[in-house]
């Protein structure tokens, strides 16, 4: 499957202020893949995330997009490169003074010319397509976090973005809930050919649905293996990437 | 027939052959395209005598969700009319696409009921109408429970935390001084103004004292300071506890067994209690002394003349009773903005709609309280 990069990362480096979170970080996604990104707390997972989607500014160093360079596209450009992007945020992010039904029809009624009828059949089937139907009229706050999440994926989808990205999906949900967000990535993954971002140390989560895996560190501030997670577990001869799969603690590290 | 037998326009072409009618579509399917399609599928909905429609998929490169509209829409409107539908050159991964969207699709719950305008109005007006008599009940419940647990706590005033109460004290008493002491002023000196220009035309100058003496100290005094205070801290306290009770830490409290009532609301009461008298007798000088100001500018007034009638006319009474007042306000206003604070569930937006209760309710009690305070205060002829 992984033919064309539909992300090329390039000699990125982040830093809020002289705190450098990520050095010289290079690395591809590849269309239609499941891509996870891993590592222990504070290693910049989030931050790399965000650098993604266009909310953190690089310091140096390039991230293209379908071809467009989006560290430097502006305006117009970058609005187009941003509509590619869905993000489901770790709370799911949705406007709690609105319904799920207004919460996903909200990026079609900004970015289309559709009527509202139109609009609503979409914003079914969205939320159908993750197991909502019949909660178009309910609040964020009358459904559970699983629900909310699922919710904030139909509104993060509701304009056919070609990345989807994660954070951390499972934070905050029970093994089988999270479970079942996992099969949801997979389904959506696999008929919607979405490519898909996800941040999560859910040891579970990425064997059920990584095809390929970075892994972060935050002494090294970039990448220390990247690869398939099944392979790595067996083969690396990386230390930190062994503990890391075989949950061993070193009591040198801070928790 | 009537429409030409062939034809084409940027995003479709079609040709018909007796009663069947052939479509190409080319280009993008998507929520942005989505108009186009709706203009010329308008056009063709108007042919007649139609059995057969087939719609050619295999020019369409790109397509998103609108695609599993765009088919509903296509077989909705041949199934109205009888005529059979067929799509061809749809790539495999279309189907597949299309598919999954159905299959979502199927499983939609279209019993969303279709609420006529008039009785959501009704509705409305009913559950307003519920919700006036629950928040009323609830409020008189909290109050009960807050009047108790203080009568209890009297002889032993060391259960409240009192640390809080400092910290409250200043922010809603000394720091809304210099607001209270403006407006009270500027009250004087409009009141002052609109007197003097009565008082005059029967030579009563003197009596602006009696006028402005009286009138600020027993309403408007108290009623201004409580309506500014209602502004500041009634809203602070429901924005404050509201949003630790979003960030459950109001659950967390009570599961580490804190009396919620003696942990937060007691201490904001207390202070607001004993702010308010204060700030209204600071709004009570201020207000004199800008009625004092226009009577000194627009009327015959002396300095002297205007403090030796002001001595006769106003009585500790008139003081006291404005002060009393606003005992009570400070108390109504704290406690609303405490209940408004604890009624937030949810989220964000709970929080600014409770805090805009707080404020509204509150200047409603205040002003009814005040109301009542009148009737009582003439009946014993105070
Ligand atoms: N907005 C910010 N300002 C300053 N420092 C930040 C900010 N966001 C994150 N950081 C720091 O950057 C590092 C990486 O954070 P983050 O990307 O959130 O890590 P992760 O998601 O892997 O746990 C941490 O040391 C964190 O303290
Ligand atoms: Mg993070």
């Amino acid at each position: 499957m992984p033919d064309s990069p539909i992300i090329q990362v390039r000699n990125l480096t982040i830093q809020y202020g002289s705190l450098v979170v990520l050095r010289d970080v290079s690395f591809d996604v590849y269309k239609g893949e499941i891509f996870v990104i891993l590592g222990g707390s504070g290693c910049g997972k989030s931050t790399l995330m965000k650098a993604i989607i266009g909310l953190v500014k690089p310091s140096a160093g390039s991230i293209i997009i379908d071809g467009a360079d989006f560290t430097s596209v502006r305006g117009s450009e970058r609005q187009a490169v941003l509509r590619k992007f869905g993000v489901l945020f770790q709370s799911g992010g949705l406007f709690a003074s609105m319904t799920l039904a207004e919460n996903v029809a909200l990026p079609l009624e900004t970015y289309t010319s559709l009527n509202n009828d139109r609009i609503m059949q979409l914003v079914d089937i969205k939320l159908a397509s993750v197991g909502l139907s019949g909660y178009q009229n309910f609040l964020p706050s009358e459904i559970s976090g699983g629900m909310r999440k699922r919710a904030g994926l139909a509104r993060a989808m509701a304009l056919d973005p070609h990345i989807l990205g994660f954070d951390e999906p499972s934070a905050g949900l029970d093994p089988i809930t999270s479970a079942a967000l996992d099969q949801l990535i997979i389904r959506l993954n696999e008929t919607l050919q979405t490519t898909m971002l996800v941040v999560t140390h859910e040891l579970d989560s990425i064997f059920a649905i990584a095809h390929r895996i970075i892994m972060l560190d935050r002494e090294v501030k970039g990448i220390i293996a990247e690869g398939d997670p099944r392979e790595l577990k067996e083969h690396s001869t990386d230390r930190r990437v062994l503990n890391f799969f075989n949950r061993v603690v070193e009591t040198s590290e801070e928790a | 027939m009537s429409t030409p037998a062939a034809a084409s326009n940027d995003y479709l072409s079609y040709s018909v052959e007796d009663t069947q009618l052939s479509l190409v579509l080319l280009k993008p399917i998507t929520v942005y395209t989505a108009g186009a399609y709706d203009e010329a599928a308008q056009s063709l909905s108007q042919m007649e005598g139609l059995t057969l429609l087939v719609a050619d998929f295999s020019k369409v490169r790109e397509y998103d969700s609108y695609l599993a509209v765009l088919v509903d829409l296509i077989d909705a409107a041949c199934g109205k009319r009888g005529i059979q539908v067929e799509y061809i050159g749809m790539s495999e991964s279309m189907e597949r696409f299309l598919a999954s969207l159905k299959a979502a699709d199927q499983a939609r719950n279209d019993a969303a009921a279709d609420v006529s305008a008039w009785r959501s109005s009704l509705e409305h007006i009913g559950e307003f109408t519920l919700r006036l008599g629950r928040d009323t009940r609830d409020f008189v419940e909290f109050f009960g429970e807050l009047v108790y647990k203080l009568l209890l706590l009297l002889p032993r005033p060391g259960l409240i935390r009192w640390k809080d109460f400092p910290f409250v004290f200043t922010r809603a008493g000394v720091d809304a001084v210099p607001i209270v002491v403006l407006i009270g002023f500027l009250i004087g000196l409009i009141i002052g103004y609109q007197g003097a220009v009565q008082l005059k035309q029967f030579g009563a100058d003197i009596y602006l004292a009696d006028m402005i003496g009286v009138s600020i100290t027993r309403e408007l005094g108290p009623l201004m300071t409580a309506i500014i205070v209602a502004g500041r801290s009634g809203a602070a306290f429901a924005a404050e506890i509201g949003t630790m009770k979003v960030s459950e830490e109001i659950d967390a409290l009570k599961s580490l067994g804190f009396d919620i009532m003696r942990f937060l609301v007691m201490p904001r009461v207390l202070a607001v209690m004993l702010a308010v008298p204060f700030l209204t007798l600071f709004a009570d000088v201020a207000g004199i002394l800008g009625g004092l100001l226009t009577g000194l500018m627009t009327l015959d007034l002396t300095l002297t003349g205007f403090f030796n009638q002001l001595q006769q006319a106003l009585t500790y009474s008139h003081v006291f009773s404005g002060v009393l007042k606003s005992v009570v306000f400070g108390f109504l206003i704290a406690t609303m903005g405490c209940f408004r604070g604890l009624q937030v569930f949810g989220g964000a937006e709970s929080v600014g709609k409770y805090t805009t209760a707080a404020v509204v309710s509150g200047i409603f009690l205040i002003i009814f309280v005040d109301a009542i305070f009148a009737f009582v205060f003439q009946v014993l002829d105070i």
